[in-house]
C-alpha cells in the first residue's frame, strides 16, 4: 500500500480546503489542523513501517491516469530512506508547530490554520516527488502559504520580511525551472527524477550541460538553503514569522534547499562539474559558517540570534555535502534531521518566552531560570544540542560534516579548520545569550531595576492565560523534540546506517571507486 | 486573373455547406440586427439588448460546438477567402466564451449607469468586433485579412471613446484611431506589394510562389517592407514594441469592459492572424529558408520583437499604481511571451509543425490565451467592482481587501499568482507550455526561455504587491459590499484557473486534439501553374 505516499500530501491538502470551511468562531479550525496533522504523522509512520529499511528500497506510487503523454509527465512518487527520514521530520514538527500556535493566533484562525496545513502538504510533495516537473511544483507551492503566514501573522515588519522572502525564494527557482524544461526535453523519459538523474550523469554529451544545469540548480537551491551571499532574506523572515512559521521554516524549509541540492543538483552534476563547483561553493559555506555566527553573536533579539545561527549551521550542511564524500553526505543528512530538531525546538522556546515578556530583547530579560525552570530546563538542553554538545544530537552531525570536510578530496584540511573555528563560536554565542537570559539576577520588562532585583513576582499579568512557567500543553510539545535530541545524539546510527547506502550512491557517481576507475583504464 | 475573381467571389454563391462551418459567425451576424432592432420593441433596452447579445453568443458558443471536424469542415471555403480548422474552431470556442464572460461583467459595471438609448450601439459594436476577430483567425487571403482586422478594428475605435463624458476616454479613443489608422496603413501598404510581387491574394499560393521562383534583388527588398508592413500591422493589434504605446492610455480611458475585452479577444485574435499566415507562407515554402525570403531572419525578428514586449511591458508595469494601466503593462508582458513562441511557427520540425498541420507551437500558445483569458476576465471583474464601490483604480486602495471582501481579494490572489505562473494555478501550466515549447527547438530559443523566466522575475514584483497590498496593508475602511453576479464571475474565473491546473492532463489530450492547422501545402493548388501565371504578370 504505497497510497501512504500520495495520502501524505492528499490529507493535509484537503485538510486545508476543509479548514477554510469552518466556522470563523471558535477553536474548531485549530482542533481540525491539529487532528490532520497528527492523521498525518501516522501516515508518515505507516510509511516507515512499510519501508525496507534494511535493502533500502524505494518505494514508489505511481498515478498513471494523470500522465501526460507528450510531456512526458505524470505523478510519480516515491520515497528512499533520505526522503523518508525528511518527511518524519516535517510530520513530526507540524502538529508541535500547530499545537505551539494555539495561544498565539488569536486573529484570522481558520486561514491560519489552512495555510498551515497547505504548507505540510507541498513540504511533504518536495520530499516524496519522483518526478522533476512535480518537484518544482512542490518546491514553488510553498511558497505562498509561507508568504501569507509571515506576512499576516509575522511582527512589525511582516509585510517587507513576507515579500523579500517571496522575491528572493522564487527568482532563484525560475532558473531551476529552465534547468528541469532542459532535462525534461533531452532525457528520454522526460521528467522521471531518478531516469533523468541517471540520464544526465552517463552521458558525454551532457558535459558541457552538466555545467549550466548546475549552475541553474544552485541559483534556486542556494537562496533556499541559504548559502551565503543570497542568506539576507532568512534573518527577516525568521524574526518576523510567528513561532509556527518561524519552526517550519528552520526546520524544514531550509531543508528543502539542501534536499534539493542532495538529491538533484549533486547526482545531476556528477562527475565533473561538481568537482569544478566544489572548492568554491565549499568556500561560501565557509564564509557563511563564520560570518552567520559572528552576526549572531552581536544580536539583541534572541530569534534574530537564532535565524543567523542558522546560516552558520546551514553552511556545515552544504559544506559536508560538497565534500562529496560518504561521510561528509551522511552527516549532512544527519544535520538536516538535527538542525531541525534543534533550531525548530529553540524557536519554540524563544516563542513561548515572547508570549509571556512581549519582548525578545536579551538586554531586557534575565535570570528566567527563577521563575521558568522547567523552560530554562528545555532552553538549556536545545541550546547544548544546537552548539553540538557531545551527547546531544548536534555534535554527531557536526563532527561528520567537518570530517568529511577534512577528509575530502575536493575541500581539505583548510576548509574543515575554518569550519571548526565556526563551532567554537557557535558555543559562544549560544552560552552568551543563554547565560544572559536563563542565568542572573532576574529581569523581565515590568521587572526593571527599579523594581529591585530577585523579584520572582509571577508575569502572568501578560500573558493572560498563560501561566508563568510553560504548562502542560507547552511540555508536551517540547518533550518529543528533547528525546529526539538525546536519541539521536547517542545512537546516531540509527539514521547514518538507514542513510548509508544512498549516500554512497550519490558519492560513487562523483569518485567512483578504485576499482572502476582501473578498469576504465 | 481568374483566381483574382475567385477571390473576390464573383459569380459566385455559397452553398449550405460552406456556410455551416461559419454557423457561429452567421449567429452573431444576426445577434448584431437583433440588438439594433430591440429598441423598436422594448423601452428599457439597454438591458435587453446586453440580453439579446448574451442569449446570440451562448448560440453562436453552442452552434460552434456543434460543428464537427469532419473532412467537410476543415479547409478552405467560399473559394479560398476564408479557411476553417480544428486551430480556428478553438479559437472562436474560446473568443465566445470571454465575450459571454465581457457581457455578464457589463451587469455588474456599466450596466446601471450607461445612458439609456446606448445599449443597442454598444453591444452592436461589441458584437461587430466579435466577429471580426473570430474571422481573423480563419483568413488565408489577403483580402479576408484586411477587411478583418478592419471589422475588428473600427468597432474597437468606438468602444475606446464610448464613456462620452469622460475627457480621458476621448483621448483613449483619438489615441487608438490615429496609431490604429496609421499602422493600418502601413499594413496595406505592405499587403498590396505582396500581391504586386505575386499576383494572387491567397496566401498559401503565394507560399507556393515564393517557392517556386526566385524574385531578383529589388523584388527581395519590396518583400522585405512587403512583411515588415504585415508585422507593423499585426504588432500594433497584438501591442507589440515599438507599436505599444496606445495600449496603457486606451486600457486606462476606456470603461473596464471594454478595456477586458481588448486586452485579450483584441490581442489574441491578432496573434491568431499572425500564426495563421506565417505557418500558411511558411508551409507554401515547406519550411525551408528560401532565396527569396529567409524564415529563419522573420522568426529572428518576431522572437527580438517578443523579447523586447515582454521585457518593457513588465519595466513598464513596475510602477504603475493604476490596476487598469498596472493590467495594460501586464498584457504587453503576455502578448510578448506568446509572441516568443510565434517565432517557432516558421520552423519545420515534426514536433513543431507537423505534416498534418499539428502545431505544438500552436497549440501551447491557444492554451496560454485560453488560460489568459480567464486571468484577464477575472482581474478586471475583480478590479471593476472595487472600482464601483469605493470609485478608484488606484491600487494602494485595495489596502485591507481581505477583510472588507474576503472573496474578492481571495479571487484576485489567484489571478495575481497564476499571472505570475504560480503553482497551483493554471497560468503555471501555461507559462511552463510556452518555455518548453521553445526550449525544444533548441538552439538560441533557449534565450528566449532565459528571457522569459528574467521576465517572471520582473514580474513577480508588481504583482506580488498587489497581494500583499490587499492581505497585509492595514485599512479602516469600511467592508465593500460587492455586486454578487460580478463576485460570481471572478469565482468562476478563480476556480478555472485552479481546475485547469488539476485537469493539466486531460487538457492537454484537448489541445492535442485541436490547434491542428489546415497547412494549404494540402491543398490541389498547383505549384508550377501560379509560378507561370506569376512570372506572365510581372513581365
Amino acid at each position: 500500500m504505497t497510497a501512504a505516499l500520495l495520502l501524505l500530501i492528499l490529507v493535509p491538502a484537503i485538510g486545508a480546503a476543509a479548514c477554510a470551511l469552518l466556522p470563523k468562531q471558535g477553536a474548531a479550525a485549530r482542533t481540525w489542523a491539529f487532528a490532520v496533522s497528527v492523521i498525518d504523522l501516522l501516515l508518515g509512520v505507516c510509511l516507515s513501517a512499510q519501508f525496507d529499511w534494511k535493502t533500502g528500497t524505494e518505494l514508489t506510487w505511481f498515478g498513471s491516469s494523470f500522465y501526460i503523454e507528450n510531456l512526458q509527465f505524470g505523478l510519480k512518487l516515491g520515497c528512499d530512506s533520505i526522503s523518508l527520514w525528511l518527511v518524519l521530520l516535517t510530520v513530526l514538527l507540524t502538529p508541535l508547530a500547530i499545537l505551539a500556535s494555539f495561544a498565539s493566533i488569536k486573529d484570522r484562525q481558520k486561514e491560519y490554520y489552512a495555510w498551515m496545513l497547505a504548507l505540510l502538504a507541498a513540504m511533504n510533495g518536495v520530499f516524496v516527488a519522483r518526478d522533476l516537473l512535480l518537484f518544482y511544483i512542490f518546491f514553488e507551492l510553498t511558497l505562498i502559504p509561507m508568504f501569507f503566514i509571515i506576512g499576516i501573522w509575522g511582527g512589525p515588519e511582516r509585510r517587507y520580511a513576507a515579500g523579500k522572502f517571496f522575491l528572493f525564494t522564487f527568482a532563484g527557482s525560475v532558473f531551476t525551472l529552465a534547468g528541469i524544461i532542459y532535462i525534461g526535453l533531452m532525457a528520454p523519459r522526460g521528467f522521471d527524477l531518478n531516469a533523468a538523474v541517471q540520464f544526465v550523469q552517463h552521458n558525454p554529451e551532457m558535459a558541457r550541460a552538466r555545467f549550466w544545469l548546475l549552475l541553474a540548480f544552485l541559483a534556486g537551491f542556494a537562496v533556499k538553503v541559504p548559502l551565503f551571499p543570497v542568506h539576507t532574506w532568512l534573518p527577516l523572515a525568521h524574526t518576523e514569522a510567528p513561532t509556527a512559521g518561524s519552526v517550519i521554516l528552520a526546520g524544514v524549509l531550509l531543508k528543502l534547499g539542501t534536499y534539493g541540492l542532495l538529491k538533484l543538483a549533486l547526482p545531476i552534476a556528477s562527475p565533473d562539474a561538481i568537482g569544478l563547483f566544489a572548492p568554491y561553493i565549499g568556500t561560501l559555506c565557509v564564509i557563511g559558517v563564520i560570518y552567520g555566527a559572528l552576526v549572531a553573536w552581536v544580536q539583541q533579539d534572541i530569534k534574530k540570534l537564532v535565524a543567523y545561527s542558522s546560516v552558520s549551521h546551514l553552511g556545515f550542511c552544504v559544506l559536508g555535502l560538497f565534500a562529496l564524500n560518504t561521510i561528509g553526505v551522511q552527516g549532512s543528512v544527519l544535520y538536516m534531521i538535527n538542525h531541525g530538531l534543534s533550531t525548530g525546538a529553540m524557536f519554540l522556546v524563544v516563542g513561548m518566552i515572547y508570549e509571556r515578556y512581549h519582548t525578545r530583547d536579551i538586554n531586557r530579560l534575565s535570570g528566567l531560570a527563577r521563575v521558568m525552570p522547567k523552560l530554562a530546563f528545555f532552553f538549556i538542553l536545545f541550546t547544548l544540542s544546537s552548539i553540538g554538545l557531545p551527547g546531544t544530537n548536534g555534535f554527531v552531525s557536526e563532527f561528520l560534516t567537518i570530517l568529511g570536510a577534512f577528509t575530502s578530496t575536493h575541500l581539505g584540511v583548510s576548509y574543515g579548520a575554518f569550519a571548526a573555528l565556526g563551532v567554537i563560536l557557535g558555543a559562544i554565542y549560544m552560552l552568551h545569550m543563554a547565560a544572559r537570559i536563563i542565568w542572573g539576577p532576574l529581569k523581565t520588562p515590568d521587572h526593571d531595576d527599579s523594581h529591585g532585583q530577585g523579584d520572582a513576582e509571577p508575569a502572568t499579568q501578560h500573558g493572560s492565560e498563560l501561566p508563568t512557567d510553560i504548562g502542560a500543553r507547552e511540555v508536551g510539545i517540547l518533550v518529543p523534540l528533547a528525546l529526539c535530541v538525546l536519541i539521536l545524539g547517542v545512537y546516531p546510527n540509527v539514521i547514518l546506517n538507514s542513510i548509508q547506502k544512498p549516500a554512497q550512491a550519490i558519492t560513487q557517481a562523483i569518485n567512483p571507486p578504485a576499482q572502476a576507475v582501473a578498469e576504465a583504464r | 486573373m481568374t483566381h483574382l475573381l475567385a477571390a473576390i467571389g464573383l459569380p459566385y454563391i455559397p452553398g449550405w455547406d460552406e456556410l455551416r462551418p461559419f454557423a457561429a459567425d452567421l449567429w452573431l451576424i444576426v445577434t448584431i440586427v437583433a440588438v439594433l432592432i430591440t429598441p423598436f420593441f422594448i423601452t428599457r433596452s439597454n438591458i435587453a439588448c446586453a440580453l439579446v447579445a448574451l442569449a446570440g453568443v451562448t448560440l453562436a458558443f453552442l452552434s460552434q460546438l456543434l460543428v464537427r471536424n469532419s473532412p467537410h469542415v476543415i479547409g478552405e471555403h467560399f473559394r479560398g477567402l476564408l479557411v476553417m480548422d480544428q486551430f480556428a474552431m478553438l479559437w472562436k470556442l474560446l473568443l465566445l466564451l470571454f465575450v459571454a464572460g465581457v457581457i455578464l461583467m457589463w451587469f455588474t459595471t456599466t450596466a446601471s449607469n450607461m445612458h439609456e438609448g446606448d445599449g443597442p450601439e454598444f453591444f452592436a459594436l461589441l458584437l461587430s468586433a466579435t466577429l471580426g476577430m473570430s474571422l481573423m483567425a480563419s483568413t488565408s487571403n489577403l483580402l479576408m485579412l484586411v477587411l478583418s482586422v478592419e471589422m475588428a478594428s473600427l468597432p474597437s475605435y468606438v468602444l475606446a471613446g464610448f464613456r462620452k463624458t469622460h475627457r480621458i476616454g476621448a483621448e483613449a479613443s483619438l489615441k487608438y484611431v490615429l496609431f490604429g489608422a496609421v499602422t493600418s496603413a502601413v499594413m496595406i501598404y505592405g499587403l498590396s506589394f505582396l500581391y504586386g510581387l505575386y499576383g494572387t491574394l491567397q496566401v498559401g499560393a503565394i507560399g507556393h510562389a515564393m517557392a517556386a521562383g526566385a524574385i531578383g534583388v529589388g523584388g527581395n527588398a519590396l518583400l522585405a517592407v512587403a512583411l515588415l508592413g504585415l508585422i507593423v500591422g499585426i504588432g500594433f493589434k497584438v501591442s507589440a514594441v515599438p507599436f505599444h504605446f496606445w495600449c496603457p492610455d486606451v486600457f486606462e480611458g476606456a470603461s473596464i469592459e471594454v478595456t477586458t475585452f481588448l486586452s485579450v479577444a483584441s490581442k489574441g485574435a491578432a496573434l491568431v492572424l499572425l500564426i495563421r499566415v506565417l505557418t500558411t507562407i511558411a508551409a507554401g515554402l515547406g519550411f525551408a529558408p528560401h532565396a527569396g525570403m529567409s524564415l529563419a531572419a522573420l522568426a529572428g525578428v518576431i522572437g527580438v520583437m517578443g523579447a523586447v514586449t515582454c521585457t518593457v511591458g513588465n519595466l513598464g508595469a513596475l510602477v504603475q499604481t493604476n490596476i487598469k494601466r498596472l493590467l495594460a503593462y501586464s498584457s504587453i508582458a503576455h502578448a510578448g511571451y506568446m509572441l516568443c513562441a510565434v517565432s517557432l511557427l516558421v520552423r519545420h520540425k515534426a514536433t513543431i509543425v507537423g505534416e498534418d498541420g499539428n502545431s505544438i507551437a500552436a497549440q501551447a500558445i491557444l492554451l496560454y490565451l485560453a488560460v489568459y483569458l480567464f486571468m484577464n476576465l477575472g482581474a478586471f471583474t475583480v478590479a471593476a467592482l472595487i472600482y464601483r464601490q469605493t470609485g478608484s483604480e488606484d491600487i494602494t486602495h485595495y489596502a485591507g481587501l481581505s477583510r472588507r471582501s474576503p472573496l474578492a481579494a481571495a479571487c484576485m490572489t489567484v489571478f495575481m499568482f497564476s499571472l505570475i505562473g504560480l503553482p497551483p494555478f493554471a497560468g503555471f501550466v501555461a507559462k511552463f507550455n510556452l518555455m518548453w515549447v521553445l526550449g525544444t527547438n533548441g538552439g538560441w530559443w533557449w534565450a528566449l526561455v532565459a528571457v522569459i523566466g528574467l521576465n517572471t522575475i520582473f514580474s513577480l514584483y508588481y504583482y506580488v504587491r498587489v497581494v500583499k497590498i490587499m492581505y497585509l496593508t492595514p485599512s479602516d475602511a469600511p467592508a465593500l459590499n460587492v455586486n454578487p453576479l460580478g463576485l460570481g464571475l471572478a469565482v468562476a474565473c478563480a476556480a478555472a484557473l485552479v481546475l485547469l491546473f488539476i485537469g493539466l492532463a486531460p487538457l492537454s489530450r484537448v489541445t492535442t486534439n485541436y490547434g491542428k492547422l489546415y497547412l494549404t501545402s494540402q491543398t490541389q493548388q498547383q505549384p508550377a501553374q501560379s509560378t507561370a501565371m506569376i512570372t506572365g504578370e510581372r513581365r
